[in-house]
């Protein structure tokens, strides 16, 4: 599993999206992220780890490759809207709406 | 495992799932552009809700950057969008 600063996860993805297009699968798992980086050992207590509430942790694969990345609250914003529209150009191969509201005729065309 | 038909349905379950506890749920999403098809899962490993279609893409990245936005909020009390 490779870990990359948010920019590559994204361009990684990207690159996911495409390699995908003909057959497969791309996972995206989204999760809230405390910031551990050891395993927690269940009797000791906890030394010097300090849970922050502010990240989480974006993982996404296509069966074969890895990436992750973590988002904090800092960076949400910039991240969002890329990562918003990562996902609208690269979606793109789902049916368009199929009923428009009932209650307007929709423009015939002739 | 619960399979949901309809979108509000979902989206009210899946935020309240992710906000009763925000350490153990995760979501989950599958896009496959062969088949043109779409599915998000929530789950917290003891429930699991999961939503699939081939439409809604909007809905679903909007939902999700959502969820994001909440797991990265500093409150931990449920938040509604607040002002910042």
């Amino acid at each position: 599993m490779v870990l990359l600063e948010s920019e590559q996860f994204l361009t990684e993805l990207t690159s996911l999206f495409q390699k995908r297009q003909l057959s497969g699968s791309v996972f995206i798992t989204l999760k809230k992220y405390d910031g551990r980086t050891k395993p927690i050992p269940r009797k000791s207590s906890v030394e010097g780890f300090e849970p922050s509430d502010n990240k989480c942790l974006l993982r996404a694969n296509d069966g074969k490759k890895k990436i992750s990345t973590v988002v904090s609250s800092k960076e949400v914003n910039k991240f969002q809207m890329a990562y918003s529209n990562l996902l609208r150009v690269n979606m793109d191969g789902l049916k368009k709406r199929d009923k428009k509201s009932k209650s307007k005729k929709s423009k015939a065309v002739q | 495992m619960p399979q949901y038909q309809t979108w509000e349905e979902f989206s009210r379950a899946a935020e309240k799932l992710c906000l009763t506890d925000p350490m153990k749920a995760r979501v989950v999403l599958k896009y496959r552009h062969s088949d043109g098809s779409l599915c998000i899962k929530v789950t917290d490993d003891l429930v699991c809700l999961v939503y699939r279609t081939d439409q809604d893409v909007k809905k679903i990245e909007k939902f999700h950057s959502q969820l994001m936005r909440l797991m990265v909020a500093k409150e931990s009390r449920s938040v509604a969008m607040e002002t910042d």
